[in-house]
């Protein structure tokens, strides 16, 4: 039971990561699931039908997410704000849809066999990409990701390759959510592509958002709640989904900027201009 | 047999267009995504069936369909989207609204169990037929395509021809100087929220209807179809959801009579990709007043 725990949670914030990566360059993904799923897949052909260790199967996997990543991403970052967005649901849904026609992975079925997880692993990802994380926040990389978060045509005419920075963290977020894919369906034994709908990756974009998405660690702290609450409402029973469902809708009411949003500096400046629009708005 | 299926394809996108309609309205006015819209949709139906059950005729139902989904989608308004109005919020709105739609489907399947519920109309008019041109058609399609197109007509007279048009299109154009000629901007929101809604639950009672079921999980495929659908019509623009639906469903009819069977549902997408690609602000779009307005 603990090492379900264990083994969620890790997972979860890796994923979380993985979206927050690519909120780093200013745009939301919500194909991060069906990244996940590639990830499970790849990785699961791979252990299972050529004998390749975990540990090597899981980056191949995610290499080949990064690649589907790059490739998607490439056209879909030039459009902009909430069509791409809706790109990426596309993506979400084409991957799960083109799973289960694929009888070479088992179809609607699922596909199973994989083994090999342990927390262990998880637990060691999680460092290596909070570590990762970590350094990166303290680079010069994080001011350039800044700078085209919050002003896209500043930073070009900076200098900066706009489209080039958003690739890059597509393909890293994509690459993250297809490792953590890997080891979750190693964990798992068996998978469907079910498993990997559009809900998933919107629950994956919830963990980031809850928790706060101006630092690295509101990421992690989201995941982690957010698997651990249905556990907590269990009692609940047959109420969960709508226990659960009011409980986000609470937490976005209560903490708008996630749960553990520092003010930074960005973050205040543009709390402000937000703040002082809609004040205009409702003044006026 | 190709006709039919283009016909069955013209009846299928006009529930589309009705659906995307409302997402393309609310995108409009408010520049954020309502993922609740496609729960609405789905209750449609089963507000359709309470109705009918509690001994309401037709014309009835679909009348206390209108109006429930209409005060539903006050409460999403009030819910979902009041306190989140900045610019920066339409993440957190999207969610909000998601959120919404959880709770929606779970009571929903509370209330009605996860099976899907039988419609069934008084008399034969579920399975009447007419022959036109030699083509056997069922009336109830017809009408449905004939109510919608009506419906969609209508909305585009009252936002291009009347005050509430021209309070909802000063909202569009910007919340803060449309308040500063002292319109109501909360007020229009709900207006908004009251007509798309009330759109999307007379599409859910169109579809129930002619399929002969309500079932809770069609919020969730329609729904999401709607949005691309928007996408593709271009967003905030009435006329690019309707012949978004219509292309929609005539490509999907299309598609699944070729044999494409569950990859059909994947076309969607593909289409808006494509589309998105060679006009990044969909057929009818302009992007540079979203720019500005950004």
């Amino acid at each position: 039971m603990m090492q379900d725990y264990v083994v969620f949670v890790g997972v979860n914030i890796v994923l979380a990561w993985s979206v927050y990566v690519i909120l780093l360059a200013g745009s939301l993904s919500f194909a991060n699931g069906g990244f996940m799923a590639i990830g499970a897949y790849v990785s699961g052909v791979l252990s299972v039908k050529f004998g390749v260790p975990l540990v090597l199967a899981a980056p191949i996997a995610g290499l080949a997410a990064g690649a589907v990543g790059v490739v998607v991403g490439f056209p879909a970052l030039r459009t902009r704000g909430i069509y791409l967005m809706l790109v990426t649901v596309g993506v979400a849904v084409s991957v799960k849809a083109v799973i289960e026609s694929i009888d070479y992975v088992g179809g609607i079925q699922g596909f199973g066999g994989m083994v090999g997880t342990s927390p262990w692993h998880v637990a060691a990802l999680v460092v290596m990409v909070g570590g990762g994380l970590w350094a990166l926040s303290k680079s010069p990389l994080q001011r350039i990701l800044d700078a085209v978060r919050e002003d896209e045509l500043a930073a070009a005419s900076l200098g900066i390759n706009t489209v080039y920075v958003k690739l890059v963290c597509f393909a890293v977020g994509a690459f993250l959510a297809a490792v953590a894919g890997s080891f979750y369906a190693h964990y798992l034994i068996h998978v469907t592509p079910d498993q990997f709908g559009i809900v998933l990756s919107v629950f994956i974009v919830l963990y980031a958002v809850l928790g706060g998405t101006n630092n690295m660690w509101g990421p992690p702290i989201g995941a982690a709640i957010m698997t651990l609450t249905p556990e907590l409402v269990r009692g609940l029973e047959s109420w969960r989904p709508t226990a659960f469902g009011l409980i986000i809708l609470g937490l976005l009411l209560i903490r708008p900027d996630g749960l553990l949003a520092f003010r930074s500096v960005t973050a205040k400046s543009k709390g402000g201009v937000a703040k002082s629009q809609s004040d205009g708005a409702k003044a006026a | 047999m190709l006709i039919e299926q283009v016909i069955n394809g013209v009846v299928l996108g006009s529930m589309y267009a009705l659906i995307a309609q409302g997402y393309t309205l609310v995108f409009g006015v408010l520049d954020k995504l309502n993922f609740a819209h496609g729960e609405i949709f789905m209750l449609g139906g089963f507000i359709c069936v309470a109705s009918i059950a509690l001994g309401a005729s037709l014309p009835i139902a679909i009348l206390i369909t209108a109006i429930v989904a209409g005060l539903l989608g006050l409460m999403v308004e009030l819910v979902g989207f009041r306190k989140f109005k900045s610019a920066d919020a339409h993440i957190t709105a999207a969610l909000s609204s998601f959120a919404i739609g959880l709770v929606i489907v779970d009571l929903a399947q509370k209330v009605w169990g996860a099976e899907s519920v039988a419609v069934t109309l008084p008399g034969t008019l579920q399975s009447a037929t007419i022959s036109i041109f030699g083509l056997r058609i069922v009336v109830l399609r017809l009408a449905i395509l004939v109510i919608s197109l009506l419906l969609m007509l209508v909305l585009y007279f009252v936002v291009a021809k009347t005050g509430l048009g021209r309070r909802i299109r000063a909202v569009a154009e910007s919340p803060a100087k449309a308040a500063l000629f002292g319109i109501n901007v909360t007020r229009v929101n709900q207006q908004v929220f009251f007509i798309a809604s009330a759109m999307a639950g007379l599409a859910g009672l169109a579809l129930a209807v002619r399929t002969g079921y309500a079932s809770t999980d069609v919020g969730f495929t329609f729904g999401l179809k709607a949005l691309a659908i928007m996408a593709i019509g271009g967003m905030g623009d009435l006329r690019g959801a309707l012949i978004g639906g219509l292309l929609v469903g005539v490509l999907e009819a299309l598609a699944f009579q070729w044999g494409f069977g569950q990859l059909a549902d994947v076309f969607v997408w593909l289409f808006m990709i494509a589309i998105l690609l060679v006009r990044p602000s969909g057929l009818f779009g302009t992007l540079v007043s979203k720019e500005v307005r950004a």
